[in-house]
């Protein structure tokens, strides 16, 4: 099984715009990501489950997600849950206030003093989340959950470049199409799997074909019936992406 | 406008991590708390995302506005999915294109030329709400 990248927390932010709590979401995961967990956090927008791709509902099989919600509503946790995997643990503001004794929150454009005292207790309540869930071994990525007995599919090789999913558009999760049976197919991961078969020197064999299929299965449905042609069309496109690179190295 | 007649909708972007996100969500509000707050409702993304009823009926009945910050163009997206009619989308990126000096900076906070950018664009917005609400009560 290949080593993807640095085990990193997702945090789903609910956003909502109609409420004072919305923006407390939105800025508590900024503050989150960008200041208390940088470098170990990466978001995700949440329409992006339904409007984006398959790399984007993959996030929360990918990482164990943190969604903050705004209301007792919890879009975010209810929408992660639906559309891409269950959160791993989930913040709700109104029960932060309420365990802080914050006052009524107000200001959706500009926040009164206990939505922003709401705005540091939320992100230092998910910072620590981040911190137990970064401690737990045994994250699947083919679950989506924790499991026992860890596969050791999470930790890179020191030195390897850490995911750029940062931003807040698009989940980061590297992503190829390639076509099988005349069909655009897209796979979560693949970019760093054919890497990973690169860097181990991996011969465009039969075998390879069939631990292709077996690593990109972990991330990706495989349609029963299709894993031969699946496993031909992996076959193909690790040859070009082998070509590729050759040619990168001999125009250096 | 009669109070029961319906409002223009207005579904920003959910956007946290960029400032044309910022824009779009600022905008949104500059429309319906302080140009249109009688004519104009805003439907936070989230629940559309959710399915909530009571979301999809507001954007299945009635005309949409809708701001994108980038090109994935979720709000616009989702309320297509929704059932909605998006009368206008909006992008930050071209209201931005006609408006190069209002160069937006910042996330948690828009610099002067985001607030300015966002302000552009309510009130672009604001006149088609204008027209769509003409258009209801024709």
């Amino acid at each position: 099984m290949p080593d993807l990248p640095k085990k990193k927390v997702g945090i789903v932010a609910c956003s909502g715009e109609e409420l004072a709590e919305g923006t407390v979401t939105r800025l508590a995961a900024l503050q989150v990501l960008e200041r208390l967990r940088p470098g170990d956090t990466v978001t995700i927008c949440l329409p992006l489950f339904l409007a984006g791709g398959q790399g984007d509902r993959a996030f929360a099989k990918f990482y164990p997600t943190i969604a903050i919600d705004g209301c007792a509503e919890r879009c975010a946790a209810r929408a992660t849950e639906r559309y891409s995997g269950e959160p791993a643990a989930s913040v709700v503001v109104t029960d932060v206030a309420a365990e802080r004794g914050l006052g009524p929150l107000a200001g959706r454009r500009r926040l009164n003093e206990a939505g922003q005292l709401a705005v540091a207790a939320t992100a230092e309540k998910a910072a620590a989340l981040v911190d137990e869930l970064l401690e737990k071994k045994g994250w699947s990525r083919r679950t989506g959950a924790f499991v026992e007995a860890a596969p050791a599919a999470f930790e890179a090789p020191a030195g390897a470049p850490a995911s750029a999913a940062t931003c807040a558009c698009g989940s980061g999760i590297p992503v190829s199409t390639l076509m099988v049976d005349g069909q655009a197919v897209t796979l979560a991961a693949l970019p760093l799997i054919l890497e990973q078969f690169r860097a181990a020197g991996k011969a465009l064999a039969d075998q390879t074909a069939r631990e292709l299929l077996e690593a990109v299965g972990v991330y990706n449905p495989i349609p029963g019936g299709a894993e031969e042609r699946y496993a031909a069309a992996l076959l193909h496109e690790y040859q070009v992406f082998c070509g590729q690179e050759q040619g990168k190295g001999t125009s250096a | 406008m009669s109070p029961n007649a319906r409002r223009v909708v207005v579904v920003p972007c959910s956007g946290i991590g960029k400032t044309y996100g910022s824009v779009s969500r600022e905008a949104a509000y500059v429309i319906t708390e302080e140009l249109r707050p009688e004519t104009t409702a805003l439907v936070a993304l989230s629940q559309l995302v959710l399915g909530d009823p009571a979301a999809r009926a507001v954007v299945a009945g009635a005309p949409t506005i809708t701001i994108d910050g980038c090109q994935l163009a979720c709000a616009s997206k989702m309320v297509r999915e929704s059932g909605g009619a998006v009368a206008r989308e909006f992008a930050v990126l071209e209201v931005y294109r006609r408006h190069r000096a209002l160069k937006p900076r910042g996330i948690a906070e828009l610099n002067e030329g985001g607030l300015r950018l966002a302000e552009a664009l309510a009130d672009e917005a604001a006149a088609v709400a204008d027209a769509l609400t003409a258009d209801g009560q024709g």
